[in-house]
């Protein structure tokens, strides 16, 4: 399936969005006016975008730390993200959850701590919707250093025992923290290990080419929703920020970042709008211009937003 | 009044949830066609069907993170874990994932989880398997833990529990499950955080929870026939505490025995003691005696391990000291 001019340029306008956003943070930390590091997913913004574009918003999404990507993808604004970047009451959790992102209201289901604990709490929203008989599909995405973690069998082997509507996403960034992923993990491709439990597995060599990373994505999302239950697909990609923000970096080799760079995957689909003519080098510089105002806007939002009061510490701890 | 077995007080309070709440579904280890290892759940398997009486594979965090993540979205889950001690490969989602997300999310999502499991020593099961472990679930702001005494309680706050909307640590105990008590007539909903006075007395309260509450009153039986007079106070509720009812008992009688059967350092006699000074202070007439669990992994050898779990005699003994 191909995309519409429209949906082309909806899609590279958040791959922007989210490079602009990282930048920004960046810039903001440099600055000292934010004090939250980053662990941004400069390079993967294809596959956060790519595999949020086939879920409806009311699907449930789990995400990651790296980045804003798939938060965008999702459809949280970024006033949310940084008012609660800022710690601000005008936050979605109002200042208690900082980088731990949630937005219910489009499916976000917030970034927990523990890496890879919320593989077993994406396979619980899961069998709440097929027990509730409402077609949501659950996406638990994440990286090659958390499928390393216990939860990663246990969810596996549920999650096809009872045919639950989830797909796995793995970005393999080649990465995990501050080491190439071949050292800590025994196989070169973390998809296979799905067929060890009966689950179907996929994996897009590109994941750099939002068309490639979107096509699987939804093929394993509609079977999801058809009943069919769950898929592993892993997007082979590269992590070209470095961990996070005070990463002295150095574990990867400089000529292997510029190789990437290379193939940064929104200079390439930028490429193609222009080659297919959906829009014009100059329409796309109008667009970054105005991303770049809708970030700044969403910055000075936050803040000029109140900070919590102390005495309501206590505001939202029980029902 | 009829007269139940715990064990049966915690079935009908699980059978007549379900029957009120169809979002209401219980997930554990052989809980289903087995009917569960303590037969808590017999009967339900058979009542309701392979959908909402789920068996699961043994593993505890995913158990406890499909609660997590079934409660965040619209269903009522009750997880058995087999025993508490198996709940340490489930602590991280309880801690991290069931305490904190609706605080995180500022609450944006509710979690009404309920986590049934038993604890305690006393079968011979040795140092990994008969821990009393409630006061870690107690020292975590966000969780609920109760852990009742009777059938009758046991019944009452369980159908709270499940109708609550926190996550709620239900701890059980496997001395407990065979004892009987009178079950009162009618729909039975016991509020969480109130504790219970099991016996009273004038010259010392005695201040326990799950199965030490029967402990306490087998001592404070014999005590009467030796002249002193003790008031038995049941927690029932570890977080958050009833300071009210426990101070209000202490200050009549002035003197507080605190008993559990975990160790004892940094435990719930350990915060029981705390606020009972500072609330108290000027009303007792002793120093407030601590009654733990030895402070070693539990030995097997039958004769060692009942010297590692106090007993009525102990408190009888810790008693008399006080009152002498």
């Amino acid at each position: 399936m191909a995309f519409s001019a429209e949906e082309m340029l909806a899609l590279y306008r958040k791959m922007l969005l989210v490079r602009r956003m990282e930048e920004k943070h960046g810039e903001l930390l440099a600055s000292g006016d934010i004090w939250m590091m980053g662990h941004f997913g400069t390079g993967q913004e294809a596959v956060a975008i790519g595999i949020t574009a086939p879920l409806k918003k009311e699907d449930y999404l789990f995400p990651t730390h790296r980045g804003v990507g798939e938060f965008i993808g999702k459809g949280m604004v970024p006033k949310d993200i940084w008012a609660e970047y800022y710690g601000r009451t005008t936050g979605l959790a109002k200042g208690k959850g900082g980088l731990h992102l949630s937005d219910v209201r489009v499916g976000l289901m917030g970034l927990v701590g523990s890496l890879g604990a919320d593989f077993a709490v994406a396979v619980g929203t899961a069998l709440s919707s097929k027990m509730r008989g409402t077609g949501q599909v659950t996406m638990i995405y994440f990286g090659d250093g958390t499928s390393n973690q216990a939860d990663f069998h246990p969810s596996m082997n549920l999650a096809a025992l009872w045919q639950l509507p989830i797909v796995f996403a793995c970005a393999n960034n080649q990465y995990s923290e501050l080491a190439h992923y071949r050292e800590t993990t025994s196989t070169e491709h973390i998809a296979p290990r799905a067929a060890g439990y009966g689950v179907p597995w996929k994996i897009v060599e590109d994941g750099n080419d939002i068309q490639a990373v979107y096509a699987a994505t939804a093929e394993a999302v509609d079977r999801a929703r058809r009943g069919e239950g769950p898929t592993l697909v892993e997007y082979k990609t590269y992590r070209i920020a470095a961990h996070f923000t005070g990463d002295p970096g150095g574990y990867q080799p400089k000529e292997e970042i510029e190789e990437w760079k290379k193939k940064d995957p929104i200079d390439r689909f930028r490429a193609r709008i222009i080659e297919q003519k959906v829009a014009t080098a100059d329409d796309l510089e109008n667009m970054n211009r105005e991303v770049i105002a809708e970030v700044e806007d969403a910055v000075k939002y936050a803040q000029e937003s109140p900070w919590p009061a102390p005495e309501d510490i206590y505001q939202d701890l029980y029902a | 009044m009829p007269v139940i077995t715990y064990r049966e007080a915690l079935n009908q309070a699980l059978r007549e949830e379900m029957q009120r709440d169809s979002n209401v579904f219980l997930m554990g280890e052989d809980i289903g066609l087995f009917e569960g290892a303590y037969k808590v759940t017999a009967g339900l398997f058979a009542e309701f069907g392979e959908k909402r009486v789920r068996d699961t594979p043994i593993a505890e965090e995913e158990i406890v993170g499909l609660g997590i993540g079934s409660a965040m979205v619209g269903l009522r889950p009750v997880i058995e874990i087999m025993t508490i001690n198996f709940s340490l490969l489930a602590l991280d989602q309880i801690v991290n994932n069931a305490a904190k997300l609706r605080y995180m999310f500022a609450g944006g999502v509710q979690m009404p989880l309920v986590i049934r499991m038993p604890e305690g020593g006393g079968n011979q099961l040795t140092a990994q398997h008969s821990q009393s472990l409630a006061v870690w679930f107690a020292h975590v702001p966000g969780l609920l833990v109760v852990a009742p005494s009777s059938p009758a309680d046991a019944k009452g706050l369980l159908k709270t529990s499940i109708r609550d909307n926190n996550p709620v640590i239900f701890i059980e105990h496997f001395a407990l499950y065979n004892t009987r008590g009178e079950l009162p007539d009618g729909e039975l909903l016991l509020p969480i955080g109130k504790a219970d006075v099991k016996r009273v007395g004038e010259d010392v309260t005695i201040i326990s929870h799950s199965r030490m509450v029967q402990v306490a009153l087998a001592a404070a039986e014999q005590l009467a026939g030796q002249g002193i007079s003790a008031e038995v106070v049941d927690l029932r509720t570890l977080r958050p505490l009833d300071k009210e009812t426990v101070v209000n008992s202490v200050r009549k009688t002035s003197r507080a025995v605190v008993l559990e059967e975990g160790w004892p350092t940094y435990g719930i006699s350990a915060e029981v003691t705390a606020f009972v000074q500072d609330m108290a202070f000027d009303y007792l007439d002793a120093p407030i005696r601590r009654i733990g669990g030895a402070e070693v992994p539990m030995p097997y050898a039958r004769n060692v391990e009942r010297a590692a779990i106090p007993s009525d005699q102990t408190v009888i003994a810790a008693v008399k000291e006080l009152v002498a």
